[in-house]
């Protein structure tokens, strides 16, 4: 099925309607640098429509911070991107840096992961909110100041007078996060791209800024792509859910679909690996057994195979099709689980 | 969400308490104070350790002074004249007792105090090294920058080509190099010589350009390798450096509001670390210009074993040291936001 098909049926279901706010298309993301390659995505394809919430969810190294850093131009000189990302219609990929920056921030705009090392130890947290204010629009010092008040107040940092004229340092984890929040609506951004911006923070401070991220979606209409290793994290929030293994979508359903009958053995592997609340905190998770593939030699079968409870001789000849099996629902395998609910 | 919810409880307070308490309490008083106080032993050990140095070294200024043919008589007689006779240990605390009411003693050789010697001679060596250091960052920093902005493109890889060199050849060859080219050669400047800041500011510079040039240029090598690495380290690896990317801005924005300001700090070690080096420079070029500096005299009092000129030149290059270090850890917790407000 074609990539318009595609998003034809997850537009029935996602009840979005219309054009997509954001349509990647078979994203490529190679890494050279001395001879090595490193194949970090490996054709990405996912459409997101305004106001939704899309969930992207993968062990460490399976491509989501690379393929959502490739849309806002990101990534380091050795990345070789190739395929397709439009955003309201226009193609963000291989734009010179000159107009790509007039979509960071001001279309798109993203949170990191450790707020305390993405913020500028030397700089006070006004300074850094007002340039992301003045980055986009002929602002002045006033207005600029002013509408960071508002944006502090927006993300509910409490005292935001004091804190304006303080360093990083000064605040807490779950205030860093919530400033980031606010340099990222600065510019009233219509995609919000959290990358794992809750894992750095405790299970209190995340629940916090995870409602907060919550309720800015609704008052400002933005869409979220929501980037974790936690599927619970994507069953609490997401409408959408996008399951990646080295550098692929694997499957692909609205939240209550996919959660209700998980089909490719990888997600049901990552939910066995949810934190269930009576386990004490900080206890080690059950990983899935093995380890990812070899991103610079990647196998001719699906790629999850040597890992993989379910898999048959035919896995290790070709990688399965990423293909629509179910109204709505996709996945990539030859042996899917039952669709019994976990 | 509730408003009041706990984790914004762990809000780090900070106290605004009365100015002068602040002052009082402020960590780069407290730092002075301490830094201070410790220098007075470094000081002090410095000097002691010149003095037991020159009275192991062969020879005596009595002798020098009066030439090989004084009788021993003679000799003897301007030994206890110069109060060489005294035991060692006699010698060195009347010489701490004057040196801290500001008394350095009196010149062996040319009877002279050498107090009021080396208050003319600090102005020649003070310019000489204030220069140089100008010259070093005001060149390193936009150099640094340049290089930085596009790396490994044309510019950066000159750079780097020349302040490899430049790390790799001594400050006296540079000197002589220096010399052969603009002073023999093409005369623009004098090769050697002193001319004060009364005979007017571009004559002056004009004596002092190429000692400045040879001292700072190593200088220059060493802080634009390390500023321009530091930059890209920054450019490349700090999280800070994508969310300011992703904001917008623009890249000599980010490069200058961001990357440098925090590499300004790793900077600001490195030249305190240098300023060592930048002061010993001048013995050595001053001696190759015949610049009247400190160091200067120092050679020629050793040379005529004036260990009181010695001990005096010796514990100012001290004294300037310790302060140096001292201002660079005073810039450090005045410019550092997280030094300034005693975090961690
Ligand atoms: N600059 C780079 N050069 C080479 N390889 C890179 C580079 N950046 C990322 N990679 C590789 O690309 C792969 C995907 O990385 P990515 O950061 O997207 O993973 P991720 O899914 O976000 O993981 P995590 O959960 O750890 O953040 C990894 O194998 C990583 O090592
Ligand atoms: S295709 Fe085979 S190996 Fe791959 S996930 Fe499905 S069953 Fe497992
Ligand atoms: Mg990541």
């Amino acid at each position: 099925m074609s990539i318009e098909e595609m998003a034809e049926r997850t537009a029935i279901v996602a009840d979005g309607g219309g054009q997509p706010l954001l349509e990647v298309e078979d994203l490529r993301v190679r890494f050279e640098s001395r001879g090595r390659r490193v194949n970090a995505v490996n054709g990405l394809s996912y459409r997101l429509y305004e106001g939704r919430m899309l969930a992207i969810i993968g062990e460490s190294g399976s491509g989501k911070s690379v393929s959502s850093r490739a849309l806002m131009g990101l990534l380091p000189g050795s990345a070789r991107i190739s395929g397709s990302a439009r955003f309201q219609g226009r193609q963000l990929l291989g734009l010179p840096d000159r107009e790509m920056r007039r979509h960071r921030g001001a279309d798109i705009a993203m949170v990191f992961q450790d707020p305390a090392r993405s913020l500028n130890p030397t700089m006070r947290i006004g300074a850094q909110i007002t340039e992301a204010v003045r980055a986009h629009g002929d602002v002045d010092k006033r207005a600029a100041y002013e509408r960071a008040m508002e944006l502090l107040q927006l993300v509910r940092l409490p005292a935001p007078e004091r804190r304006f004229h303080e360093y990083p340092h000064q605040l807490s984890g779950g205030m860093r996060q919530r400033v980031m929040i606010a340099i990222a609506l600065a510019a009233d951004p219509k995609l919000l791209i959290a990358d794992e911006a809750t894992t750095a923070l405790d299970v209190t401070t995340q629940a916090q800024i995870m409602e907060l991220l919550l309720e800015l979606q609704e008052r400002l209409g933005m869409a979220i792509i929501l980037i974790s290793h936690d599927l619970g994290l994507a069953a609490t929030y997401a409408h959408d859910v996008i399951v990646m293994y080295a550098g692929r979508a694997v499957e692909y359903a609205p939240a209550s679909t996919l959660f209700a009958a998980v089909r490719m053995p990888y997600t049901e592997a990552l939910l066995g690996a949810i934190p269930r609340l009576e386990r004490p905190p900080h206890s080690p998770l059950p990983v899935t057994p093995g380890q990812p593939p070899d991103l610079t030699a990647l196998p001719a079968g699906c790629p999850f195979e040597p890992r993989c409870p379910r898999a048959q001789d035919d896995c290790r000849t070709e990688a399965p099709p990423f293909t629509e099996h179910e109204p709505g629902h996709w996945w990539a395998c030859y042996h899917p689980c039952e669709g019994s609910s976990s | 969400m509730t408003v009041t919810d706990p984790a914004l409880g762990d809000a780090r307070e900070t106290a605004a308490p009365g100015v002068a308490t602040r002052i009082l309490r402020s960590p780069s008083l407290r730092l002075i104070v301490r830094r201070l106080l410790a220098a007075i032993p470094i000081i002090i050990g410095v000097s002691l350790l010149t003095f037991i140095v020159l009275s192991l070294i062969p020879g005596n200024a009595a002798q020098l002074l009066l030439g090989p043919e004084a009788t021993p008589e003679q000799v003897e007689a301007m030994t206890r004249q110069m109060g060489l006779d005294q035991p060692p240990v006699q010698r060195y605390l009347d010489w701490l007792g004057g040196a801290l009411t500001g008394d350095l003693g009196t010149s062996l050789v040319s009877q002279q105090p050498v107090t009021s010697e080396l208050g003319v001679r600090l102005g020649v060596t003070g310019e000489l090294v204030g220069l140089a250091f100008l010259m070093s960052l005001g060149f390193a920093i936009p150099v640094a920058l340049l290089a930085a902005y596009r790396p490994n493109r044309l510019f950066d890889r000159v750079s780097m080509l020349v302040s490899i060199t430049g790390l790799a050849v001594a400050n006296y060859v540079i000197a002589l190099l220096l010399v052969l080219v603009f002073a023999v050669q093409f005369t623009f400047f004098p090769a050697i010589g002193y001319v004060p800041l009364s005979q007017g500011l571009g004559e002056n510079l004009r004596s002092m350009l190429l000692p400045a040039v040879s001292i700072a240029f190593p200088l220059f090598c060493f802080y634009t390798r390390f500023l321009r690495g530091d930059l890209v380290d920054q450019l490349q690896g700090e999280d800070y450096i994508t969310t300011a990317r992703a904001k917008g801005i623009g890249p000599w924005q980010v490069l200058l509001r961001h990357a440098f300001r925090n590499s300004s700090f790793g900077l600001l070690t490195v030249v305190g670390l240098n300023l060592g080096t930048l002061i010993g420079a001048t013995v050595i070029i001053e001696q190759i210009f015949a610049l009247p500096g400190i160091g200067q005299l120092m050679l020629q009092a050793i040379n005529t074993r004036d260990f009181v000129v010695v001990q005096a030149c010796v514990v100012v290059f001290a004294v300037v040291a310790v302060l140096a270090n001292l201002v660079t850890d005073l810039l450090y917790a005045v410019l550092d936001p997280r030094i300034r407000y005693g975090n961690r």
